[in-house]
C-alpha cells in the first residue's frame, strides 16, 4: 500500500473526506448517544433496588385489601403502614428454604401520626450490613449510624426543619432517643427513604411487637439472572405474598422504558444503516469521479488488487476517524442528556409513603441519568463503523472490478 | 528477432447491437530501440492498437507478441505483471495524479509495480528528472506546471521502470507546436539513451515527420508502411 498516496489524496480532497468522515460519524454518534442513553435508563430505574443491594423486596399485603368488612384505618399514634401488614414468623421461615436466596434481611417500616404531623420510621436489620436499609449508613452526612438501643439517625432535612442537632434527645411515641446521625438520601433510594432510622429491636418495641416481626424483608439472589423463577417460586409457597424487583418499577414508567429497552438497538442501527447507505454512494460516486486515476494507475502496472487495497486504505482511515469523532460524539451527546433528569415513580407496594404523602415529592424522585462509559459500547461502535468502511469497500471492488484499464482510458 | 510481431489482428466491440470492426487482419513487425508512429485520422484504430500492444485490451482474433511474450494469452494479473515490467505509457492528458508531487508521479510505478529499494529507486528518478529538465520543479504538484513540462514529467514516469517499449497514444495533441516538436524530440533523445522503443499514435502530419517508421492506418487496416532516417533534435520547452 502506498500510504503517503492515501493521506495525500484524503487531504486534497478535504471536502469529500470530510463528508465521508461525518456520514460515519453522524451515524456511529447516533448508535452510541441511543444506546448510551437507554443503559443510563435503564441503570436509572434499576436504581432504587440496587442502593439497597437487593434484588427482590417481599411483603404482605395489608388485612383490609383482601377483607373490606375490616374498619377504616387509624391515623393516630404509630402504626403499620396501610399497604402492609407483618409476615408471620411462618412466612420467614418459608422464604428461608427458598432455593437460590443468598441473603435476606427485614426491617420494620412505621408511620407516626402525632400533632407535629406524620413521619415514617424504618427499623433496621443491623445483622445484614450490605443488604436492606442498612445501605443508608453510606450517606451519613455527620456523625455515625445506632449501635445500641436508644440511638437513631436522622435524615438531614427533616433535622432540619424539626430544629434537632445531632446529640440532641428526640422523642418518639413517648420514648425518648438521641440522634446520633444525620444522614443524606441519594437519588434513587426513594424505597429505602424515611424520617428517622433506628435499630430494629427499637422499631418492634415502638409497635409494641412481641413477636419481633418484620414488614419488609429484602432478598439478594445467588444468581440474579433467575429472578423471575425465584419470584414465581416465593409466589407460589406463599399465598398472598408480594413480591417486588425493578421490573415493577419498569412497568410502572410504562412505554418510554419499554421503547428505551425493546427498539434502542434496533433504532441506533437504522441510524448507522443509514450512514452506510450514505457513505457507499458518496464512495462509489468518487470511484466514477476518480475512473481515470484508477486507469492510470492499472496502465502503468498496478493491479486490480493494488488499486483495492489502496481505496481500502482511504476507507479505513476515513471510517476509523469517523468511528472515533462518532464515538465522542456521542459520548458528549449522552453526557449533556445524562444533564437532564427522569421521574422514576416507585410501585405503590414499595413506596413508603401514605396516598396522601405520595404528592410530596419525596415518592416521585427524579433521578440524572447516569451515564458512563462503556468499553463494549465503544468496541462495538468502532467495529461498526470498519464494518460500514468494509461494506463500502466491497462495493467499491465490485465496481471497480468491471472497470477495464482500455475502456476507462478509451473514455478520457 | 523483432520486439513486437503481430499477426494477423482483429479487433471488434460490440456496440449495442452492431459490431463494430476497429481493427481488420493488422500485421507488422517492430524492431527493438525504433521510433515508430502509427498515423490515421480518427477511427482508423491507432488507439485501440497501441491499447492492444500495451497488454490494456486482448484482441478478437490474430497473434500479438510482445517482447517474446504472446500477451493475448495473459490473464488480468499477469497483464499487469507485464506492463509493469516491460512497458511505459504516455498519455494525450499527460495523466499524472494531481495530488503527488512531480518526483512522487515518477516514482510510484516503482513503488507497487517493482518493488525498487529505496536508494535505486532515489537514483533512477533524479537521473530521469535531469534528464526531462525536471529537476528543479520535482517538488511541484501538477497544477502547478505547464502542459509541456506534464508531459516531460509523463516520459520521466514510463521511463522509470526502464521498459522495453514506450506506448504514447497522441503524446501531442495538447500541446502547442513548438512544445509538441520539443516533447517528441525528448522521446527521440531517451530513445537513443536508453535503446528504449518508441510507438507513439498522432494525427499531427508535422510531427509524423519525426517518426523513422511510420504505419498509416486507415478504417482499422495499415495501409502504408513509410522507412526515414530521421535525425534527432532538441529544443528547449
Amino acid at each position: 500500500m502506498y500510504y503517503a498516496y492515501i493521506l495525500k489524496e484524503l487531504r486534497h480532497h478535504r471536502h469529500r473526506t470530510l463528508v465521508n468522515i461525518l456520514g460515519i460519524a453522524v451515524g456511529i454518534a447516533l448508535f452510541v448517544s441511543i444506546n448510551a442513553v437507554s443503559t443510563a435508563y435503564q441503570q436509572a430505574v434499576s436504581l432504587p433496588f440496587k442502593n439497597l443491594g437487593a434484588d427482590l423486596v417481599v411483603q404482605r399485603a395489608e388485612k383490609r385489601a383482601v377483607d373490606s368488612s375490616q374498619a377504616g384505618p387509624s391515623m393516630r399514634g404509630i402504626r403499620l403502614p396501610f399497604s402492609n401488614q407483618l409476615l408471620s414468623s411462618d412466612d420467614l421461615d418459608k422464604l428461608r428454604i427458598i432455593p437460590g436466596i443468598d441473603a435476606m434481611a427485614g426491617s420494620l417500616l412505621l408511620w407516626d401520626f402525632d400533632q407535629g404531623g406524620f413521619r415514617t420510621i424504618m427499623g433496621i436489620d443491623m445483622s445484614q450490613p450490605s443488604l436492606g436499609p442498612v445501605h443508608v449508613k453510606e450517606w451519613l452526612a455527620k456523625g455515625r449510624f445506632p449501635e445500641k438501643k436508644g440511638e437513631v439517625v436522622l435524615e438531614k432535612h427533616y433535622a432540619k426543619f424539626h430544629n434537632t442537632q445531632l446529640g440532641d434527645q428526640f422523642t418518639i411515641g413517648s420514648r425518648s432517643f438521641r440522634v446520633v446521625g444525620l444522614l443524606e438520601i441519594r437519588e434513587g433510594a426513594q424505597i429505602a427513604s424515611a424520617n428517622i432510622y433506628l435499630p430494629l429491636a427499637d422499631a418492634q418495641d415502638l409497635m409494641g411487637n412481641e413477636s419481633k416481626s418484620v414488614n419488609l424483608v429484602y432478598l439478594r439472589l445467588q444468581n440474579p439472572s433467575r429472578l423471575n423463577q425465584t419470584k414465581t417460586q416465593i409466589m407460589q409457597a406463599m399465598p398472598g405474598i408480594s413480591v417486588v424487583s425493578s421490573d415493577a418499577i419498569l412497568e410502572v414508567m410504562g412505554g418510554v422504558s419499554r421503547i428505551s429497552d425493546q427498539f434502542s438497538l434496533v433504532v441506533s442501527l437504522v441510524a448507522l444503516a443509514g450512514a452506510v447507505f450514505l457513505i457507499i454512494k458518496t464512495m462509489l460516486g468518487n470511484l466514477v469521479e476518480r475512473s481515470r486515476e484508477i486507469g492510470i494507475l492499472k496502465a502503468v502496472g498496478w493491479t486490480g488488487g493494488d488499486v483495492q487495497k489502496q481505496l481500502m486504505g482511504e476507507v479505513f482511515i476515513q471510517s476509523m476517524m469517523g468511528g472515533i469523532v462518532g464515538v465522542a460524539a456521542g459520548y458528549l451527546i449522552s453526557y449533556l442528556l445524562g444533564y437532564l433528569s427522569i421521574p422514576v415513580t416507585t410501585p405503590w407496594e414499595v413506596n413508603l409513603l401514605p396516598a396522601f404523602a405520595k404528592e410530596t415529592g419525596a415518592a416521585a424522585q427524579t433521578i440524572r441519568l447516569p451515564v458512563s462509559f462503556s468499553a463494549g459500547l465503544t468496541a462495538a461502535a468502532l467495529a461498526l463503523s470498519l464494518l460500514a468502511g468494509g461494506l463500502a469497500s466491497y462495493f467499491m471492488g465490485r465496481r471497480m472490478a468491471k472497470m477495464k484499464p482500455a475502456d476507462i482510458l478509451r473514455r478520457l | 528477432m523483432p520486439l513486437i510481431i503481430a499477426d494477423n489482428i482483429h479487433k471488434d466491440y460490440q456496440v449495442g447491437d452492431v459490431v463494430v470492426q476497429a481493427l481488420q487482419g493488422v500485421g507488422f513487425e517492430i524492431e527493438p530501440a525504433s521510433f515508430v508512429s502509427f498515423v490515421g485520422p480518427s477511427g482508423s484504430g491507432k488507439t485501440t492498437l497501441l491499447n492492444l500492444i500495451g497488454c490494456l485490451d486482448k484482441p478478437t482474433a490474430g497473434t500479438l507478441t510482445v517482447a517474446a511474450t504472446d500477451i493475448a494469452r495473459l490473464d488480468r494479473k499477469e497483464s499487469a505483471a507485464f506492463r509493469g515490467s516491460h512497458l511505459g505509457f504516455i498519455f494525450q492528458d499527460f495523466n499524472l495524479l494531481p495530488v503527488l508531487t512531480v518526483y512522487e508521479n515518477i516514482e510510484y510505478p516503482l513503488l507497487m509495480v517493482q518493488n525498487v529499494p529505496p536508494a535505486e529507486r532515489k537514483e533512477r528518478i533524479e537521473r530521469l528528472l535531469a534528464a526531462v529538465g525536471m529537476a528543479d520543479q520535482k517538488d511541484k504538484y501538477p497544477g502547478q506546471i505547464s502542459g509541456g513540462q506534464k508531459q516531460r514529467v509523463a516520459i520521466a514516469r514510463a521511463l522509470v521502470t526502464h521498459p522495453e517499449l514506450v506506448l504514447a497514444d497522441e503524446p501531442t495533441a495538447n500541446l502547442d507546436s513548438q512544445t509538441a516538436y520539443a516533447v517528441i524530440n525528448l522521446m527521440k533523445r531517451m530513445r537513443d539513451e536508453l535503446a528504449t522503443t518508441f510507438i507513439f499514435s498522432t494525427h499531427d502530419q508535422k510531427i509524423v515527420g519525426e517518426a523513422e517508421v511510420i504505419f498509416r492506418l486507415e478504417d482499422g487496416s495499415i495501409v502504408a508502411k513509410e522507412m526515414k532516417g530521421g535525425a534527432s533534435h532538441d529544443e528547449s520547452l
